[in-house]
């Protein structure tokens, strides 16, 4: 099982990259539709053709990503922690923080330099949030997230070694609360208190997604149950995969309907959650069996860091060149999206290598993390 | 090479990429911020690889991977 976890990360960072890629196809398909035909932007005439629920379903396959990212950071702090110490000290913490923040502050620095190029600027403030926050580029929440999980470690460490059961339970009511309250705030009702927790639950911020660092500290020292429920339940697991996928694909349209909006910004739902769960258990469940491309995805995840951040420069780059030098491109998303895909994982995976080979190489950790 | 120097020549150049020369075979690698949860991972896909063995999920653990010399230590046993 601990060995699916490189792979499982591998996946976890294409996911991510085909997530902002459909998110770009979705730009492509309703804001930039001006650009390969005639009328007015944005045209939402897009909705329910193939290619829209093609990008949809994608978007909903990925869902996993964020949550296997931070299981596998939870299950990090448990093996750090290790078995005979009481809980993890503040200095492989610091250091954790700190090799997470050099690469975030390089990359967030440079697209925010890149934004001053093209005439975009703001307050000194703005940029200190942008950093707090995870502003600069959209994917850029997670790592402000994640230091969170790594700064609060040394006390849910020792919680989770002694008194899984209600930590675990804690986390999911917590994780659950913001996502129930979302649904109100999706459908436009006016619930005060929804839109309270929803305001207070950002992406950047802890409780939204706290169940999944949890649930990998709690596989990390209690790796013996977590086999056991494999062991039980990893016949039904993949059935409850798919099926939940499908429905959180299908409860996500039915949002979208009811909310009687023109569009509707991704969001996380319960569902998604359930999705995200059995995905992962499932994934980590066979772990005798080689899936197609293991030893590619394993070696994926070994640069995932790099790869997150340094992908979301690159579609950015990416989709604005193809706005400007080939707009027919974006009419195409069955070209579109395999383009960005490559962009999204070759070109920093291209960079690593470069960096990795020439004089500069002792700067990689410092690029790439 | 014997087993430490080849752990030792691994992570100074998969894990390390070269930044840090003086590696230490008892020095935490954690600690240090040498590796991380991925740089585990890889450091137990290199020893199973490399030397033909199977690592337990129960044997990673801090306690066999904090260090080379905890690694080589641990290698040796089994």
């Amino acid at each position: 099982m601990v060995k699916r976890l490189l792979s499982l990360n591998g996946l976890a960072v294409l996911g991510a990259v085909i997530n902002h890629a459909s998110g770009w196809g979705f730009t492509a398909m309703f804001w930039w539709t001006d650009r390969y035909q005639a009328g007015p932007v944005p045209d939402f005439s897009g909705l329910g053709t193939a290619s829209y629920y093609a990008l949809r379903a994608a978007e909903q396959l990925i869902m996993f990503s964020i949550p296997a990212f931070l299981f596998v950071s939870g299950f990090f702090v448990a093996f750090a922690t290790g078995r005979r110490r009481e809980s993890l000290g503040w200095k492989p913490v610091g250091v954790r923080i700190r090799d997470l923040a050099i690469p975030y502050i390089f990359w967030s620095l440079a697209l925010l330099a890149g934004k001053g190029a093209l005439g975009s600027f703001d307050r000194p403030l703005g940029y200190l949030q942008s950093l707090a926050f995870g502003r600069a580029a959209a994917p850029y929440y997670y790592v402000p997230l994640l230091a969170q999980y790594f700064l609060f470690s040394p006390l849910i460490v020792p919680l989770v070694r002694k008194h899984w059961k209600p930590v675990l339970l804690s986390a999911g009511l917590l994780q659950l609360t913001v996502h129930v309250a979302r649904y109100p705030v999706l459908l436009g009702r006016d619930v005060a208190v929804a839109q309270w927790v929803v305001i207070h639950s950002p992406g950047w911020f802890f409780p939204q997604t706290c169940f999944w660092f949890v649930f990998g500290a709690f596989a990390g020292f209690h790796l013996s149950v977590l086999k056991g429920w494999l062991v039980r339940w990893a016949a039904l697991l993949p059935a409850l995969t798919l099926v939940s996928a499908v429905l959180a694909f299908l409860e996500w349209e039915l949002l979208f309907g009811l909310s009687g909006r023109e569009w509707l910004p991704p969001a996380v739902t319960a569902l998604d959650s359930i999705y995200a769960g059995a995905m992962i258990l499932t994934f980590i469940a066979f772990d005798d069996l080689r899936p197609p491309f293991t030893k590619q995805l394993g070696e994926l995840g070994a640069r995932s860091f790099g790869v997150y951040l340094m992908h979301a420069p690159v579609l950015e780059v990416a989709s604005r060149a193809a706005y400007h030098g080939a707009p027919w491109i974006l009419g195409h998303q069955f070209l579109f999206q395999p383009l960005l895909t490559l962009a999204g994982v070759g070109v920093p995976l291209a960079a690593m290598i470069a960096i990795d080979r020439s004089p500069v190489r002792r700067c990689y950790k410092y690029i790439f993390g | 090479m014997d087993r430490k120097t080849e752990l030792m020549e691994f992570v100074k150049e998969e894990l390390l990429h070269g930044r840090k020369s003086d590696l230490r075979d008892d020095e935490d690698l954690l600690s240090a911020g040498i590796i991380d949860s991925l740089g585990i991972l890889q450091l137990v896909g290199f020893v199973e690889k490399r030397y033909g063995v199977q690592v337990p999920d129960e044997d990673v653990v801090y306690e066999n991977f904090h260090s080379i010399r905890a690694l080589a230590d641990y290698l040796g046993r089994n």
